[in-house]
């Protein structure tokens, strides 16, 4: 009777055992890199642009997914919406890193939700990817050890867009940089402040004349004092940075102010979603100029590593599933997306086989190490992160954003040279109804 | 002084009174509802957003012709304003004020959500571009002179309604004393049922002229409901000329304070007067007496 029990309970035991162990191994053999995703899905940024820059990261994650992940890793992606609020977006990379444990954070649409948000994640020593807001504020001044921008800054979308009037200022509008008048107008959170910041750097750069220089909130209901203001100062140039609803309210009230200038140039943002200016503005959006990082579907590809070319058809074929019918496949989708492939395959892959691991020292180590020389990315830049002790440590010191001018339903890179696919149509053609008499 | 009597300092004082058309326009609803059912309808901003989709997709998707879509909006939101007030409203009617506020409240989320799962988050709108209005060195804006007019049309229609109509005089005379009439032999309820279609018809009204120059989205309630309710608050909760007027001293402070200092100011300076008048005046610029 005894030696039956005794057998059982060995027997028990001994399943038990195996049992315990098989799973121990199964969970030793599934390594795993949980990627919390962090846009705004809902509220006014996620028309604004966000949703696109999701839909990109999002088709690059599911690739790599396919693929069975990353150096014998699988990914797992948990995708959090950030409302388009500053509070929700810290709330949710702290539940993503406390609750879901994940190990690192990827995405972020809005300045005013990157600031803060870098701030805790860093504190809390997890790794930050972030794919597209660009304030200076963010990185500048702080000395983040683990959050990673790939895109350029807001100031040097600031100053890009200076660049370009002030090597055109005589030859397109016939007048010397000093005659020159230019107005700045910005919604006035991180994002906005900070390219604006890069705009007046740029003008006092090229000796423009800065007739005036102002923030709204992207959600004041009527900007009718602004466009009155506008007209009172006459520039030759707008420089606007704002989100969605913003830009066409400001756009529509300028029409129907009797707003008249000569060019007007936008950054990135509602800037980079041609689909919604045309439906809002109709024709009047002919001959904008809009700053971001250059549409990946723009890119000379036969500057680019050969891989890259075929992953760019790829992404455009999801978008087309995800989103049929679209006139001109905005930028924001290839900026995540690109942004998010140089992680994997760049940062993850390099912290797996060389550091030893995906935990945020190892992803940190590696970023540091990425040096992509110019082509290197679907965006046609390289990358070469800034390091410890540099103002902007974590920054893309290689990346650089383009200037495109819708034309005809068309995106035409005008802007640096070496990108340029024609001549910029400046200033505005007597048909625009912005057009200065 | 040249800076007072320029053109700009006129075109800033016309651009606040149509200004202060449309926030009056959308702040007679709320007031109405408030000064006869005594309930805040925190979620009006969102019931017009409804009204701003209903003339997207009739306009736009169906191909309504615009008066036709103005009169099926303006019923759709009267329709959806008997709705609230039949399922959310009336069990809460005795119930205390916070709870009638959070109910509103949830309703406000509820739509936001409803609109984003329903509609998608994209802005749309109707494409419609007016024609630029020139008078001397000034220009006017066309939607916001529409909408100065439909709220001084919504304005004298619901004040003929309540003086010359026996159901207006009822209403009139519930908001005074809603147990005494119900004594009387008026149904309370059919009254507040009828100034809840009222009230959202006004703000269906409103969301027509919105949709002119405003793209719908649907979060666009935002940019409108805080600044209704401060109008309302501001005017005397439920005094419709109150809230009329206090439309237009609002919307001058913004406009002037905007032309005079930085844009944000304007807005700065017309809370820092709401704030004054809420000590000086609490019970708002045209108080109503108990």
């Amino acid at each position: 009777m005894m030696k039956r029990t005794f057998g059982r309970l060995l027997g028990g035991v001994a399943i038990a055992a195996l049992t315990l162990g098989a799973a121990g191994i199964a969970q030793a053999q599934e390594k795993k890199l949980k990627i919390g995703v962090i846009y705004d899905y809902t509220g006014p940024l996620a028309g604004g642009g966000s949703e696109l820059h999701a839909l990109g990261a999002k088709i690059m994650i599911d690739h790599f997914i396919k693929q069975g992940g990353v150096g014998g890793y699988k990914i797992e992606a948990i995708y959090a919406d950030a409302q388009s609020k500053p509070d929700v977006a810290i709330n949710e990379a702290v539940r993503l890193v406390e609750q879901e444990k994940v190990d690192m954070l990827l995405g972020f649409f809005s300045s005013a939700q990157c600031v803060p948000a870098a701030a805790r994640v860093e504190q809390m020593k997890k790794f930050m990817w972030i794919t597209t807001c660009i304030s200076s504020a963010v990185l500048e001044n702080r000395n983040l050890k683990y959050v990673f921008r790939t895109q350029p800054s807001g100031r040097q979308f600031g100053l890009t867009s200076m660049e370009f009037i002030a090597a055109h200022s005589q030859s397109k509008f016939g007048k010397d940089p000093k005659d020159l008048r230019v107005a700045i107008i910005h919604e006035d959170g991180a994002y906005g402040v900070d390219v604006a910041k890069g705009n007046e750097e740029g003008a006092k750069k090229a000796g423009f004349q800065m007739v005036l220089k102002e923030g709204y909130a992207s959600t004041a209901p009527d900007l009718s004092a602004l466009v009155t203001k506008l007209r009172r100062a006459r520039p030759d140039v707008i420089f606007h940075t704002g989100y969605n609803p913003d830009i066409s309210l400001f756009l529509r009230q300028a029409r129907e102010g009797g707003l008249r200038f000569s060019a007007l140039v936008g950054h990135g943002a509602g800037y980079g979603v041609y689909d919604k200016l045309k439906e809002a503005l109709g024709k009047d959006v002919n001959h904008f100029f809009n700053v971001d990082p250059i549409s990946i579907w723009q890119a000379n590809q036969k500057a680019l590593d050969t891989k890259l070319p075929p992953l760019i058809a790829m992404v455009g074929t999801e978008y087309e599933k995800a989103r049929p019918g679209t006139t001109i496949k905005s930028a924001h989708v290839g900026m995540a997306a690109s942004n998010a492939y140089v992680f994997f395959t760049e940062v993850l892959s390099r912290a797996i086989s060389k550091h030893g691991g995906i935990d945020a020292d190892a992803l940190r180590k590696a970023a540091l190490e990425v040096d992509l020389q110019e082509g290197g990315t679907m965006l046609g830049f390289g990358v070469k992160f800034e390091g410890e002790g540099s103002p902007m440590a974590g920054q893309n010191a290689r990346a650089f954003p383009v200037i495109v001018q819708y034309i005809d339903d068309q995106a035409h890179i005008v802007w640096p040279k070496s990108q340029a696919q024609r001549e910029a149509v400046l200033p505005f053609p007597a048909t625009s109804p912005y057009a200065a008499k | 002084m040249d800076f007072l009597f320029s053109i700009e300092m006129a075109e800033a004082v016309i651009n606040g009174i149509l200004l202060g058309g449309l926030l009056a326009l959308l702040a007679l609803g709320l007031n109405l509802i408030f000064g006869v059912i005594d309930v805040t309808w925190i979620c009006y901003a969102e019931l017009i957003m409804v009204g701003m989709y209903g003339m997207y997709f009739l306009v736009t998707v169906y191909g309504v012709p615009i008066p036709l879509a103005v009169i099926a909006c303006i019923a759709l939101v009267a329709v959806l304003g008997m709705a609230l007030h039949y399922i959310v409203i009336e069990p809460l009617l005795n119930a205390a004020p916070i709870n009638q506020l959070l109910a509103t409240g949830g309703v406000l989320f509820f739509l936001q959500s409803f609109a984003t799962v329903a509609f998608g988050i994209e802005f749309r709108n109707l494409g419609i571009r007016l024609p630029v209005l020139e008078v001397g060195d000034m220009f006017i804006s066309y939607p916001r002179l529409i909408a100065f007019g439909a709220a001084l049309v919504g304005m004298v229609l619901v004040y003929l309604f309540l003086t010359r109509t026996y159901t207006g005089i009822a209403i009139r005379a519930i908001a005074q004393d809603r147990q005494i009439m119900t004594l009387m032999g008026v149904d309370s309820r059919r009254i507040y049922l009828i100034t809840s279609a009222l009230g959202g018809g006004l703000a269906g009204l409103g969301a027509c002229v919105l949709v002119l120059q405003y793209d719908v989205h649907p979060f666009v309630g935002l940019s409108f409901g805080p600044i209704t309710f401060l109008i309302c608050v501001l005017g005397g909760l439920g005094n419709l000329i109150g809230g009329f007027i206090a439309a237009f001293v609002f919307a001058e402070i913004i406009a002037i304070g905007s032309l005079a200092s930085d844009l944000e100011w304007g807005y700065v300076l017309a809370f820092g007067f709401f704030i004054v008048m809420m000590f000086i005046r609490p019970g708002g610029l045209l108080a109503r007496r108990s």
